[in-house]
């Protein structure tokens, strides 16, 4: 063998070997790593998951800390349960994230007593509202019921010096109720204003037939661009319908990797709430992924707990099927979907396709229904446009049944599309 | 690389090494003669170029840019197609296929272009790469995070060939099986369960430990088209058609759960299209059946029913560069740049372009080489490369290459 050759296969061996060592190297090399999100891009969904755990509690200017707890009891301090701010100094907002109970601490100052001026919005109004020291709220009060129907209280609460109140919000529970689903608003905030109109419509109808509208449920794509104006037109909107509404990212709403936009307007996106008897799970999956911590707690997210009902709402729809459209990693839909099917979920929510669609997913020996109900407003592309929402009528005892109600643009005298097979148009 | 034909194997037990693929094969059976071009001394001869010592003359500049054009006709058709008919009517994905396999082919044709402008459009070496007999391949893993463990992922594979005896065809037996070398964790960074651990820099408990077993089995069937089926196509070049059938397999073992994802590509067709002696294009597609299963406490699975997935697809161009030929050398030196384009997400991140998730699968550029000492039958082949995603994963691959079986020497 000549030396040239020698040479060249010395090296080509000598970089193949080294490249496999490197390779190992770094993979097992920890003292260069950083934790996570330690160069904030709001892109990445783990860098919200940090966020909306953050901005669920507040070190007020005032001394006092306020911060969002599960209702149903956990081990943790506190939950991204909702979005805690303080817009002027002595004054602070809380918007809650989830429909039905609801629960903040307030931890006074540990020097002097403190008054907090809270304004909380998103709640129902027929929430009843207590407060009381913390593990003894029956010796608290329970404040008056407000006049009108607004989804928004106002509230001084006393705090002593280091000591803690709770301010907990429980909803009374009649037998049957409405919930109601919509997804991908994107670049028709006027067209959901509409479904909004109908929503408010349909809910005191229901209210009257004995199965009250108790929340809205929005599965992402609140905006087109992600800007501060879009988000603040549609939680203006928001901060008007009919009854309470949580909300969860989509792929337009985290645009900007600089900023948490979504999450400074709305809170959390990654969270759980029981309402009478039902769960919605609702899951962040606007980067078309899942935070590998999400991933690791899909047991207990989209767990059924003690619920009688178990309900999935997220952005990008688990089963794509023909749609092409589907996560950026396919591993965490079909270990979301099988998460689901452990928990025996009744249905998942989604949106992202700007369409209805309702199927079925084999998951094991499992069927998982899948609704899609991107009909927000958002531009559907070719084809007659169908708006509208998905109405739930939830009977714990029963189980749930869907319906769609068409609500078209101006210019068509009622539905301009036929129902799905299997998913009927509601009857009123 | 790909798996399915990125590097690896040969053909043959000595040198020469035999039996080239197989429509490569028909275009160099005649005598090893160089044909007179009758046009070579006109105007546009260099767009006319003959491949010199063949007797059918084959063209390669005319082919890559056919092949570039239909790429970015591709390219175009798909984007539009996802942009303008939209969600409501399911058009994601022929649309995603489309988009992505036309920008692969468009790559490629450049790339093969300044190749063949840098003097490689000429004869090839019958020892070029293909996929190892048996290889061991190493991805790595995520980045690194404190507190977090991202092994990557190891496999053995295999591909042995038969080739037919009347020299129109090769079946290829394909598989591997791997995963992940340990265990992979995740942290949970939410601040409120954050603790200080004596003697350990991190804070973040584990929120997410995972084991993997990677295993997955196929055919690769792959039959001359005549050549030249049609007049012109003596002049861009052979093609041959495939059906590769193949199932993947993966399973995550969560500690307490074992999930279970199966994907099933039963009717997966294939074309490759020799631009040049050195150059190839070949595309696969097909649908795709899913099974999700999921176990818990120790349970059994029950995979159930299969799930109608999206459409599967790859776009591949290969280029060889052969560095040591000389029919005295000792050894015998052969390279190889691949690029290519995988339309599904099974296995990783996918390319994702501004807030536009999940309508594309990976790329994949590798290098790899493949040396033969003269006279032996065995080879060996190393090479690297990197799947591009929302991220990227290098790859590692050493493999041996054996006497394929079957067939005859041409």
């Amino acid at each position: 063998m000549t030396r040239r050759l020698r040479s060249l296969v010395s090296v080509t061996a000598s970089l193949g070997a080294g490249a496999i060592a490197l390779a190992l190297a770094l993979a097992s090399l920890h003292s260069c790593a950083q934790p996570e999100c330690v160069v904030p891009n709001y892109t990445d969904p783990e860098c919200r998951v940090i966020v909306e755990n953050e901005l669920a509690r507040l070190d007020a200017a005032s001394g006092v800390e306020v911060r969002f707890v599960d209702p149903r009891g956990s081990d943790l301090d506190w939950d991204a349960l909702g979005l805690v701010e303080e817009p002027a100094a002595g004054s602070v907002r809380a918007r809650v994230a989830s429909v039905g109970d609801f629960a903040l601490r307030i931890r006074g100052d540990a020097d002097e007593a403190r008054t907090v001026d809270l304004e909380l919005t998103n709640v129902d109004p027929r929430a009843v509202l207590r407060v009381g020291p913390v593990g003894d709220l029956d010796s608290g009060i329970t404040l008056p019921q407000p006049g009108e129907p607004l989804l928004r209280r106002q509230l001084s609460v006393d705090v002593d010096a280091g000591a803690e109140v709770e301010l907990r919000g429980e909803l009374p529970c009649p037998e049957r109720f409405t919930l109601a689903f919509v997804g991908d608003i994107q670049t028709n905030p006027t067209h959901f204003e509409r479904i909004l109109e109908r929503i408010r419509e349909d809910g005191e109808a229901a209210a009257d037939a004995g199965a009250p509208l108790l929340g809205m449920v929005i599965v992402g794509d609140l905006t087109e661009w992600s800007n501060d104006e879009e988000f603040f037109k549609i939680r203006a909107l928001l901060g008007n319908a009919p009854a309470p509404v949580a909300v969860t990212a989509g792929n337009h709403d985290i645009f900007r990797g600089a900023v948490a936009i979504y999450n400074s307007y709305f809170g959390p996106a990654n969270y759980n709430f029981d309402v009478c008897g039902a769960r919605v799970a609702m899951i962040d999956t606007a980067s078309a992924r899942l935070a590998s911590s999400i991933e690791g707690r899909l047991g207990e997210l989209v767990g059924r707990g003690d619920a009688d009902l178990l309900i999935m709402a997220t952005h990008y729809p688990p089963h794509w099927g023909l749609s092409g459209d589907g996560w950026s990693r396919e591993d965490q839909p079909q270990l979301l979907l099988a998460e689901l099917a452990l928990a025996e979920a009744d249905l998942i929510v989604a949106g992202h396709q700007h369409a209805l669609r309702d199927s079925i997913i084999h998951v094991g020996g499992r069927d998982l229904r899948q609704i899609i109900v991107g009909t927000g407003g958002a531009d559907q592309g070719l084809g007659v446009a169908r708006f509208g929402y998905l109405r739930l009528r939830v009977d714990p005892s029963a189980g749930i049944t869907p319906c769609f109600v068409e609500v078209p643009p101006p210019g068509w005298a009622g539905p301009a599309n036929e129902p799905l097979a299997s998913l009927p148009y509601c009857d009123t | 690389m790909s798996e399915r034909e990125a590097p690896a194997t040969t053909s043959s037990a000595s040198v020469p090494p035999r039996v080239p693929e197989n429509a490569e094969a028909q275009a160099k059976r005649a005598p090893v003669t160089v044909a007179p071009d009758p046009m070579a001394n006109q105007v546009g001869a260099a767009w006319r170029h003959c491949v010199p010592g063949y007797a059918i003359c084959t063209r390669p500049r005319p082919a890559r840019w056919l092949l570039g054009a239909l790429g970015l006709t591709l390219a175009g058709a798909g984007t539009a197609y996802l942009l303008f008919v939209g969600d409501s009517l399911r058009a994601g994905d022929p649309g995603g296929f489309i988009a992505g396999g036309g920008m692969a082919a468009l790559g490629g044709a450049v790339l093969g272009g300044l190749y063949g402008l840098m003097g490689g459009d000429r004869r090839g070496d019958a020892d070029r790469l293909r996929p190892s007999t048996f290889a061991f391949d190493y991805t790595s893993g995520g980045a690194p995070r404190l507190g977090e463990q991202h092994p990557g992922e190891i496999a053995l594979r295999f591909a042995p060939n038969f080739y037919f005896r009347d020299g129109g065809g090769r079946l290829r037996l394909f598989g591997h099986v791997g995963g992940i070398p340990g265990r992979e964790t995740d942290v949970d960074p939410r601040p409120q369960v954050s603790e200080v651990t004596p003697g350990s820099d991190n804070t973040q408990p584990v929120a997410l430990g995972e084991r993997l077993l990677s295993v997955g089995v196929g055919t690769d069937l792959a039959v001359t088209l005549p050549y030249p089926l049609l007049r012109r196509s003596a002049h861009l070049g052979a093609a041959e058609i495939r059906w590769r059938p193949e199932v993947q397999i993966r399973r995550h073992d969560l500690g307490d759960r074992v999930i279970e994802r199966t994907m099933l590509l039963p009717l997966t067709i294939g074309l490759r299209w020799y631009l040049s002696p050195r150059q190839r294009f070949t595309t696969y597609v097909g649908p795709r059946l899913d099974f999700v299963a999921a176990a818990a406490d120790g349970d059994k699975l029950d995979r159930g029913a299969p799930n109608v997935g999206s459409l599967y697809g790859e776009v591949w161009y290969d280029i060889d560069v052969p560095l040591l030929v000389r029919p005295s050398a000792p050894v015998r030196l052969n390279g190889m740049f691949t690029l290519g384009y995988v339309h599904s997400r099974f296995d990783g991140h996918g390319i994702n372009i501004g807030g536009a998730y999940g309508f594309l699968g990976p790329a994949y550029a590798g290098w790899h080489m493949r040396l033969r000492r003269r006279g032996k039958p065995a080879a060996v082949q190393v090479g690297f490369g990197s799947w591009f995603g929302s991220g990227f994963a290098a790859v590692f691959s050493a493999g041996v290459v054996l006497p394929d079986l079957g067939g005859k020497k041409l």
